[in-house]
C-alpha cells in the first residue's frame, strides 16, 4: 500500500476539493440526522402526560421499557423511585396521542416472565369511560411466573410426599391391594361372589341349604294358593247370586211403593165414605157447640 | 571497569522498563494533547495545511469508504440474518432487533471501523518523513485519520441500521414506527453518549499512538528494531481499555 497521502509530489486527484467537501458534508448530515432521529425516537417532539404506578415491588423495572397497550407501546418509564410509605412508585410518560387508550377504569399490570424482562400492560375495558387524568396514580396488579413456579413446586412436592406414602408397603392403598387380591383369589373358589359377601363357606353353604329349603316351601306355597284360588272361585259364585237377589230385592221395594201409594188413596176414599155416612146417618152426633 | 561491564541486575531492569514505559506513555499523552489543540486551533487550517489535510482525507476516507461500506454492509447482513433466525428459532423474535443493534452498530462497527483504519494508515507512518514540523506534516495526517474513523463508523452504522430494518421487515413501510421506537429504547441518553464519546476517543488513539510510537522508536537504538511494533501493542491496548470503559458505562 502506497502512502499517496505523505507525499506531497504526487498530482493531485480531479476534483479532490470537491470529494472532500462531499464527505465533509455527508458526515455533517449523517451525524445531525443520525441525533434527530434518535430524539424522534425518543420522542423528545412529543406531548407526554404523566401516570404513576405503585407497586409493592419494582423488582425488573428499568427506565426506558415500555408501556403497552393490546401490544403496542404508549409509553415509557422515566423513572423508578421509593415511595413514603415504602412502595416503589413508576413514573411513566405517555403520549398525549396514545392516552386516549387510558380511561378511569384503566387496569395496569406488570407480569415478571421467566424469559425475557418484565413488562408493563395497560388494559381498558370500557373505552367510554372519563379519560384518565394527568399525574394519575394508580396501583398495579403484579402477575410472577416465577412466583407461580415455586408455588407449583411446592404443590407438587406436596403430590409427590402424598405419592410416597400411598406406595409405601403398608400404606392403605397397598394395604387395600392386597385385600383385592384375597377377594379376587376367592371370588375363584367354589362359592364365589356369595363366600366373599358373606366372609366363609360355611355362611355361604348355609345359605344355599336356606334357599333349596325356600324352594321346596315356595312348592308347598303354591299348592296352597291353588286351593285358594278354587274356594275364591266359589266365593264368586255366591256373590253373583246375591247380587241377582239384591236386584230383585230393589224391584220389590219398588212395586211396595206404588203400592203404598194405592192403600193411602184407597184409606183416604174410605175415610171421605165414611164421612159421608156420618154426615147422612140421622143419628149422627150433634157437632155443633152452642153457647149458653 | 569490570563492573560496568556486568547486565544490570533484574529489579534495575524493571525500574528501566517502568520508567521507559511511563516515558513513553507521557509522550504519548502529551502529542496527542498538542496535536488536539493545533487540530482546534484555526491558524492549523490556513492554505497550505488546508491543502495537505484534503489531501489526507481523500486517500484515508474517500478511496475506502466505499469498499469499507460494502466489505461492512455484507458481514452485517450475514451477523443481522444468523441473529434474527436463532432468536425467531427460539421464540424471541422481539429481541432480535435490539441485540443487532446493541451488538452491530454500538460495539463492532466502531471497533471494525478503528482496526480498519489503523491497518491501512498506521503502517503508513513507518515510511513517512519526521523531520517536518508538526503542524506541517502530522496534524493534517491525524486529522484525516480521525475523520475517517468517525466517517467509516457513521456510514456503516446507518447502513446497518437500515440493512436491520430491511432484513427483519423487508420494503414494508409499516413496521417503521415499530423500528423507530425499538432505536429509541437502544439509544438512550447514556447509551447514545458513551456511543459519541467512544468512537471519538477510537478516532484521537488511531490518530495519535501509531504515529507518536513511530516517532518514538525512530530515536531508540536499532538494537531494538526486531521486537514487536510498540505502538500497535499500545493502540490495541488503548482500543481494549475504551470498549472495556464503554461496555462498563452502559451495562453495569
Amino acid at each position: 500500500m502506497q502512502p499517496e497521502f505523505q507525499s506531497r509530489s504526487v498530482p493531485p486527484p480531479p476534483n479532490l476539493e470537491f470529494k472532500v467537501a462531499l464527505l465533509l458534508v455527508l458526515m455533517v448530515v449523517l451525524v445531525f440526522g443520525s441525533l434527530a432521529y434518535v430524539m424522534y425516537a425518543r420522542g423528545v417532539f412529543e406531548s407526554t402526560q404523566r401516570v404513576v404506578l405503585v407497586a409493592d415491588d419494582s423488582e425488573g423495572v428499568i427506565v426506558g421499557m415500555d408501556l403497552t397497550f393490546s401490544g403496542f407501546p404508549i409509553g415509557r418509564v422515566q423513572r423508578v423511585e421509593l415511595a413514603d410509605d415504602g412502595k416503589a412508585r413508576i413514573v411513566i410518560e405517555v403520549t398525549r396521542e396514545d392516552a386516549k387508550w387510558l380511561r378511569t377504569s384503566s387496569v395496569f399490570t406488570m407480569e415478571r416472565s421467566v424469559v425475557g424482562g418484565t413488562h408493563l400492560r395497560a388494559f381498558t375495558g370500557a373505552l367510554t369511560d372519563p379519560p384518565l387524568p394527568d399525574g394519575a396514580v394508580r396501583t398495579v396488579l403484579s402477575g410472577d411466573a416465577t412466583a407461580e413456579i415455586s408455588q407449583m413446586v411446592n404443590t407438587v412436592r406436596t403430590l409427590v410426599e402424598n405419592l410416597q406414602n400411598m406406595t409405601k408397603p403398608d400404606s392403605s392403598l397397598n394395604l387395600s391391594l392386597d385385600n383385592l387380591q384375597t377377594v379376587t383369589q376367592n371370588l375363584k373358589g367354589p362359592y364365589g361372589a356369595l363366600g366373599v359377601v358373606l366372609g366363609s363357606e360355611a355362611n355361604a353353604k348355609k345359605v344355599i341349604t336356606t334357599l333349596d329349603q325356600s324352594k321346596a316351601a315356595m312348592i308347598q306355597v303354591n299348592a296352597i294358593l291353588g286351593d285358594v284360588r278354587t274356594s275364591l272361585k266359589s266365593v264368586d259364585a255366591v256373590l253373583a247370586e246375591a247380587q241377582a237377589v239384591g236386584a230383585n230385592a230393589r224391584v220389590a221395594t219398588t212395586d211396595l211403593g206404588a203400592l203404598r201409594e194405592q192403600v193411602e188413596m184407597n184409606l183416604r176414599k174410605v175415610e171421605h165414605l165414611v164421612d159421608e155416612i156420618n154426615r147422612k146417618w140421622p143419628l149422627a152426633r150433634d157437632t155443633e157447640l152452642k153457647l149458653p | 571497569m569490570r563492573q560496568h561491564s556486568l547486565p544490570r541486575s533484574g529489579l534495575g531492569t524493571l525500574g528501566h522498563a517502568c520508567v521507559r514505559s511511563a516515558t513513553s506513555w507521557w509522550g504519548i499523552i502529551h502529542f496527542g494533547a498538542v496535536a488536539l489543540v493545533l487540530a482546534l486551533s484555526p491558524s492549523t487550517y490556513d492554505r497550505g495545511n488546508r491543502a495537505a489535510i484534503t489531501r489526507n482525507i481523500y486517500a484515508s476516507t474517500w478511496q475506502v469508504l466505499f469498499w469499507f461500506t460494502v466489505l461492512c454492509a455484507l458481514i452485517s447482513l450475514v451477523l443481522i440474518r444468523i441473529v434474527v433466525v436463532t432468536a425467531s428459532s427460539y421464540g424471541l423474535s422481539q429481541y432480535a432487533l435490539e441485540m443487532v443493534v446493541r451488538v452491530l452498530v454500538l460495539e463492532l462497527i466502531p471497533l471494525g471501523a478503528a482496526l480498519f483504519v489503523v491497518l491501512r494508515s498506521g503502517m503508513l507512518t513507518n515510511t513517512g518523513s519526521t523531520a517536518s514540523p508538526l503542524h506541517i506534516e502530522h496534524v493534517p495526517r491525524m486529522i484525516a485519520i480521525a475523520f475517517s474513523v468517525a466517517t467509516l463508523a457513521a456510514v456503516s452504522s446507518v447502513v446497518a441500521l437500515v440493512l436491520a430494518y430491511l432484513v427483519v421487515y423487508g420494503l414494508s413501510p409499516w413496521g417503521l414506527a415499530e423500528y423507530t421506537h425499538m432505536v429509541g429504547r437502544v439509544f438512550d441518553p447514556v447509551v447514545t453518549v458513551t456511543f459519541v464519546l467512544k468512537t471519538v476517543w477510537f478516532s484521537l488513539a488511531v490518530a495519535v499512538i501509531p504515529l507518536v510510537s513511530t516517532l518514538q522508536t525512530q530515536h531508540e537504538t536499532a538494537r531494538e528494531s526486531n521486537t514487536v511494533p510498540q505502538g500497535t501493542v499500545r493502540l490495541f491496548l488503548v482500543l481494549v481499555l475504551i470498549e472495556g470503559v464503554s461496555l462498563a458505562a452502559k451495562y453495569i
